[in-house]
């Protein structure tokens, strides 16, 4: 049970983030407090979560990092995403709708 | 406004070894959200310690557990680890091919008055093994001591069964009196870590080297 429940947190992690990233290139902190915000607080990702999932979905190609001066003078790393990454949103999707679909058929969640 | 970077310099020092960046991006992090908590109204001192228990204790436990599993395994299968392999299963098949009735060149050599094997043109191949590990690792972005241990990994791995061999046949034959038999294993070992070992070693290195120089001369990412 221990790593179906890591895996659902590292796919669900990494679909966020590719959502997020498909609408604007993002700094670390922007999209953990992005996600933070976007669920009210019920998806949070603190760095020893988020920072390695960073750099593995840019060792897969999905996002690309580059350090950026933004206009307040600071040097942040921002995160955008490829060719590749946008390829693999929809295919997530589609296994994450499958997935509650089957769970709700199971569990009846939706009603409950 | 603390040094955040030079308090992740000394927190999580042992991250230099994923990435030089990294520890600058942790200390952006860290900076954003000591921020973030003063706009919100905390003391600067709440906000400290606040921003600071993300790279402390348990927090920093993980972050570097998380950080070295993702990175520096990650990497060191992608650039040692599998080039390595590659390079064992080559040698392996220069061995084997070379090893097969008819194609057999192999010296005989007279080490304290016994006829010991020198598969010596299995050494004069194994440069090749030595340079498809270096170059392999460099193509998955393998630093040079990276690529020299790709290129070695054969060599380590005959070395390291080899020892396991003779410290547990050493240790059985001394628990059981046989000292006989201790003495032939240390006699065989005269000849073979440098015949499996060392010398395949230097062979491999060669070939690495030679990797090394012909991608630098030419020019060009192999």
């Amino acid at each position: 049970m221990a790593s179906v429940n890591a895996q659902i947190k590292r796919g669900s992690a990494e679909l966020a983030v590719l959502t997020l990233l498909a609408e604007h290139p993002l700094h670390g902190y922007e999209i953990a407090k992005r996600i933070e915000a976007q669920t009210g607080g019920v998806l949070r990702f603190d760095m020893a979560s988020l920072y390695p999932m960073l750099h593995r979905l840019e060792r897969k190609s999905w996002v690309k990092a580059e350090w950026r001066t933004l206009p307040n003078g600071r040097r942040r790393r921002c995160y955008r995403l490829t060719a590749s990454g946008r390829k693999q949103i929809a295919p997530l999707r589609a296994q994450w709708r499958a997935f509650f679909q089957a769970l709700e058929s199971v569990t009846g969640f939706q009603n409950a | 406004m603390p040094d955040w970077k030079l308090i992740v310099r000394k927190n999580l020092s042992v991250l230099v070894v994923c990435s030089p960046e990294f520890g600058e991006e942790l200390a952006t992090h860290l900076e954003d959200n000591y921020e973030a908590l003063l706009c919100e109204g905390l003391p600067p001192e709440a906000a400290f310690q606040h921003t600071i228990g993300q790279i402390e204790g348990r927090c920093r436990f993980w972050l570097v557990m998380r950080c070295l599993r993702e990175d520096l395994m990650t990497r060191f299968i992608h650039e040692v680890a599998l080039p390595g392999l590659l390079t064992s299963a080559a040698s392996c098949f220069f061995y084997w091919a070379l090893a097969l009735d008819n194609i057999r060149p192999k010296v005989n050599w007279l080490v304290g008055g016994q006829f010991h094997i020198l598969p010596l043109w299995w050494w004069c191949l194994l440069p090749i093994c030595g340079a498809l590990g270096a170059v392999l690792s460099r193509r998955n972005g393998g630093s040079r001591l990276k690529r020299i241990a790709a290129s070695l990994f054969p060599s380590a791995i005959m070395g390291t069964l080899v020892l396991l061999i003779f410290v547990a046949g050493f240790t059985i034959s001394g628990l059981a009196n046989h000292y006989q038999l201790v003495f032939t294993r240390l006699e065989s070992l005269g000849l073979v870590p440098p015949g499996f070992v060392v010398i395949p070693a230097v062979f491999s290195l060669l070939g690495a080297g030679i990797a090394e120089v012909s991608t630098k001369k030419f020019g060009r990412r192999v």
